[in-house]
């Protein structure tokens, strides 16, 4: 069965160039603009991974890693910050909310390294 | 501060009266001059250039106007009715130092003038106590404003950069997203199914890709420097693989190549090699090095050699690009410097690289140096620590 990446971006050329890159490296993807809902989807469908932008309107991503994981039965999700930040303030978000990492936008090869090595594959 | 704060002055500065008379001018002479028609306060008493003593008006008054006084002293040399062991100080010392010395005396002669002599006890002039004050008053004064204003500059100044650090964070976040975007279509792009894209496409888009991943890379070196300036960069160790992310670059460094003849090889004996730094500054370093290396090589290879020392691993990128004058070498590490001229140049960059290179090396407790043959290839030789500890740094 194929592993399931969800994507949550407000910035809907990363959500499809995203989603599109995970496609062609063999995932089941799904994509979601807004923060709001983001727990819901995640107890529903059930991903293995989810990837979380960090400037989005309402709610910040490395916020909403700690909402998501409060739910119990998403207490396991594994989540990874994905954003334009720099990388120094990524690094930072992810460890201050326990996130499972950090992706860096526009590091083609470091999202399918970390996502593959996240997921086993 | 130096500039701006007027040292307090010397006691030669400060001298309020220049005229002298000799001491053994008679009495009533003298009190003509300190009474009748000019109304002197003080005279000093000089011959020869020393000084023997000071005529003072209510001193001198005190004496002459007892009992008998103008008719027991009148026809004497002055020197006899004269304090005859006035303070005297050297025409450098400071305002301050003299005042102490004024303060000292008993009561009755806190007033009294000062002589000021030169180095070689020369008479030069009289100071008046009053005067000096005064001038005291006035450098306090004038340093306090000076101090203040200093201050509020220094509050601007502050206010100033980190308003110029958080837009520059602003602007790159927003440089970087589009960046990315562009990143990751030309690589969906270059995935479309085979035969879709014609060899002219590939290369446009291999040229493409790599503009696009030399703009982000440039953009980070921007907020990097941003960040130097303003002494908040710092050093988060993590465990990693260097030679991991030496692939890592080497695979970037390959994008940047944008399908020129140039292979990027890792050359070491080993398949792992734990580090114990900050791997984004350590990927930084290298990433500069070899995109500079890329830059300016047209054909042949890229090494990424690395080996372990004691303490530390040593990594060396090697090219086969146009080389650097030993007379060039010196320049390679000034910011915004470029060896080739603006206008005419082959090569493009900000003239960033480099700099901020040794400071992130410098700041990983490391050391960086250059080897190069003109015409042949360069070496750049990184030596970091296998241990950097955990703490914030200021440049």
């Amino acid at each position: 069965m194929k592993k399931r990446v969800l994507v949550v971006d407000d910035d809907p050329k990363h959500l499809l160039t995203t989603r599109d890159l995970l496609e062609l490296s063999g995932y089941e993807v799904a994509v979601h603009n807004t923060p709001f809902r983001t727990t819901e989807i995640v107890q529903t469908w059930k991903p293995d991974l989810v990837l979380l932008d960090v400037n989005m309107p309402g709610l910040a991503g490395d916020r909403l890693c700690g909402l998501v994981r409060a739910n119990g039965n998403s207490r396991n999700v594994l989540i990874m910050l994905h954003s334009s930040n720099d990388e120094e303030s990524l690094r930072e978000s992810a460890r201050h909310f326990a996130a499972d990492g950090y992706i860096c936008k526009g590091d083609i090869a470091g999202l399918r390294r970390k996502v593959a090595a996240a997921l086993g594959c | 501060m130096k500039d701006t704060i007027r040292d307090a002055p010397r006691a030669g500065e400060l001298i309020c009266s220049r005229e002298a008379i000799s001491p053994m001018m008679r009495v009533d002479t003298v009190v003509d001059q300190l009474f009748r028609k000019q109304q002197k306060e003080t005279l000093a008493l000089v011959e020869h250039r020393q000084v023997h003593g000071l005529a003072m008006r209510n001193k001198v008054f005190s004496i002459l106007f007892r009992r008998f006084g103008f008719e027991l002293f009148g026809r004497d040399p002055i020197i006899a009715v004269a304090e005859r062991n006035p303070l005297i100080v050297d025409e450098k010392q400071p305002l301050e130092a003299v005042l102490d010395l004024a303060m000292q005396r008993p009561l009755a002669d806190i007033y009294d003038e000062i002589v000021v002599v030169d180095g070689n006890g020369h008479y030069q002039g009289l100071l008046s106590v009053k005067g000096m004050i005064l001038a005291q008053g006035n450098v306090l004064a004038n340093s306090v404003v000076q101090q203040e204003l200093a201050l509020t500059k220094a509050r601007e100044m502050k206010k100033i950069s980190e308003i110029k650090s958080q837009f520059i964070a602003h602007v790159t976040h927003e440089l970087r997203s589009p960046t990315n975007a562009i990143i990751g279509l030309a690589e969906l792009l270059r995935l479309s199914p085979e035969g879709k894209l014609t060899p002219e496409m590939e290369k446009q888009l291999a040229l493409l890709s790599a503009s696009a991943v030399n703009l982000r890379a440039i953009i980070t070196n921007i907020l990097d420097l941003s960040k130097i300036e303003a002494g908040r960069m710092e050093v988060r160790s993590e465990s990693f693989d260097l030679i991991t992310l030496l692939d890592e670059v080497a695979e970037t460094t390959r994008v940047l190549l944008a399908g020129r003849p140039v292979a990027v090889r890792v050359v070491t004996a080993m398949s792992e090699l734990l580090l114990d730094s900050d791997m984004i500054k350590v990927r930084q370093i290298l990433l500069n090095l070899t995109s500079n290396a890329a830059k300016f090589t047209e054909e042949g290879e890229i090494l990424l050699r690395v080996t372990e020392e004691r303490g530390a691993v040593l990594i060396g990128v090697t090219d086969t690009g146009i080389g650097i004058r030993d007379t060039d070498l010196e320049k390679l590490f000034v910011a915004f410097t470029q060896l080739e001229d603006a206008q005419t140049r082959k090569h493009e960059g900000t003239g960033l690289g480099l700099t901020i290179t040794r400071q992130l090396v410098h700041l990983l407790e490391g050391t960086i140096a250059v080897h190069s043959h003109f015409g042949q290839g360069t070496t750049f030789e990184v030596r970091i620590p296998r241990q950097s500890g955990e703490r914030e740094k200021r440049l």
